[in-house]
């Protein structure tokens, strides 16, 4: 089995009284697309926000290897900037040669004609696909996805399988958490997040098997 | 792969001097709201004389009502309209700086772009309202209305700032800019207004604007300490207003380490 990149252990997360996240515990290896699925308040988008360094765990232990990409839940983009002026200033972030991927990325999410449209002009699915770009051009090899196809039609969202499986197929470690995980034969492990605690759900494995 | 800072710093710079140019309420402002402004209120208010206290003498000396009133419009204008621009931009990105910092984009480079921006929009906007100034008095000395405009626009773009990573709400923010560029530039003119040349007033922002305009406006000489006071007014507040901006987007964990190493990624703090 290969080493995994990224290990999550015994992670414990409270606000006051109030539990969030209650002994997380979890690996992932390269090439392998994970899923988190619970319900509104499970705790999903904070254990994502520790994964990705954005919030401090009260207890428990994070290790990753390798260039992180992370899709927040909420839409952060500048209003005021083209798609192309933040694929620029991201290019910048990342200190990227060129543009090439996002070209890529564009093209395999349909929304290339929008390259010069302002964001405040945009739709919120193709605002959400910059999101999700913004996120990807860098080739990291974690990339967390907190609801990543909220807003897209369903022939985005196809596509948007497409684009998970080949980040997988090039040996990148996927992890997409929803409230809803619907395709759960596309995943190579499923978690469900409940009361703050995360198990893994048996009935993906199940869907597996049959598929 | 390497990338000169340079590049870096001027990639922000331009897309947030981009931003600002798409402020279409700000120059909607600015186009209309200046010369309504000099031409309303101006016209209102008579040549009365009026004694105005020159700090940089020490003496009292007399100047035009109807001119006087027209720098103080003109610094109530461009306060509130750059004030505007720079909260509006701070409080709408902190967010989205965030998350290009924790993408890599240095905290420096946008903190730099930030001032360019801020130096930028105060230098075009105080420039406009001198220039139309223009058309309603000829003052003797113009270069130093503008620079007592550029004092006063770039302590109201620190403000701005300093609220923008303060106040949540975009409603409380204006109106706060609101209330303090009134308040301040009305109680800086003596027409009608008792307190002008009373010593408190030198606490509120626009005093040294204020005194540099007065000066270029009614005598020969030029009082370098009240800029300097403005550029301490901004420095006080950008300083502020940055410290906090820091504060909000830092990442609390950046370095990736490798899996077997001793370290992990995040931990919890130490117990004390």
């Amino acid at each position: 089995m290969p080493e995994p990149v990224l290990r999550v252990e015994g992670i414990a997360k409270s606000y006051g009284r109030h539990a969030i996240l209650r002994d997380v515990s979890f690996t992932v290896e390269p090439g392998v697309l994970v899923g988190i699925v619970g319900e509104n308040g499970a705790g999903k988008s904070t254990l994502l926000r520790i994964l990705a360094g954005d919030l401090q765990p009260n207890s428990g232990r994070v290790w990753r290897r390798g260039a992180l990409g992370y899709c927040p839940q909420e839409v952060v983009l500048n209003e005021a900037l083209t798609v192309a002026q933040h694929l620029e200033y991201f290019r910048a972030a990342y200190r990227l040669p060129d543009l090439g991927r996002a070209g890529e990325l564009l093209a395999l999410l349909g929304y290339e004609r929008y390259r010069h449209t302002l964001v405040s002009a945009l739709s919120g699915g193709t605002r959400q696909k910059l999101n999700l770009t913004l996120a990807l051009l860098h080739a990291p090899e974690v990339l967390l996805l907190d609801e990543p196809y909220q807003g897209f039609d369903w022939e985005t969202y196809l596509r948007f399988w497409e684009l998970a499986a080949a980040l997988r197929a090039q040996g990148r470690a996927v992890l997409v958490i929803s409230h809803l995980l619907f395709d759960q034969q596309r995943f190579d492990q499923l978690y469900q997040l409940n009361d703050g605690r995360l198990a893994p759900l048996a009935a993906a494995v199940d869907e597996r098997q049959v598929s | 792969m390497a990338m000169h800072w340079w590049t870096r710093y001027w990639t922000a710079a331009r897309f947030m001097l981009i931003e600002q140019a798409r402020n279409r309420l700000a120059l909607l402002l600015l186009v209309l709201f200046v010369p309504a402004w000099y031409a309303l209120i101006g016209g209102l208010v008579d040549n009365t004389p009026l004694a105005f206290r020159f700090r940089a003498t020490g003496a009292f000396i007399q100047v035009n009502g109807h001119q006087l009133t027209l720098l103080s419009m003109g610094i109530n204008a461009i306060t509130l309209i750059v004030g505007f621009m720079l909260f509006s931009a701070t409080r709408k990105n902190t967010r989205f700086d965030r998350r290009l910092i924790r993408c890599g984009y240095p905290q420096l480079m946008l903190i730099l772009a930030r001032l360019t921006a801020l130096v930028a929009v105060a230098v075009a906007v105080s420039l406009y309202a001198s220039v139309v100034l223009l058309a309603f008095w000829r003052p003797p000395h113009w270069p130093a209305i503008w620079l007592g405009f550029g004092c006063a626009t770039v302590i109201y773009g620190g403000i701005g700032l300093l609220l923008g990573v303060l106040v949540r709400g975009e409603l409380e923010g204006f109106f706060l800019i609101i209330m303090l560029s009134l308040v301040d530039s009305f109680l800086q003119n003596p027409y009608g207004n008792p307190v002008a040349n009373k010593d408190f007033i030198k606490w509120f922002p626009t005093f040294g604007p204020t005194q540099v305009v007065v000066a270029g406006g009614f005598t020969d000489m030029m009082p370098w300490r009240y800029v300097a006071l403005s550029l301490a007014w901004l420095v006080g507040t950008a300083l502020l207003g940055l410290a906090i901006f820091t504060w909000k987007t830092r990442a609390r964990r950046v370095q990736a380490l490798p899996l077997r190493g001793t370290s992990p990624l995040a931990s919890p703090p130490p117990a004390v």
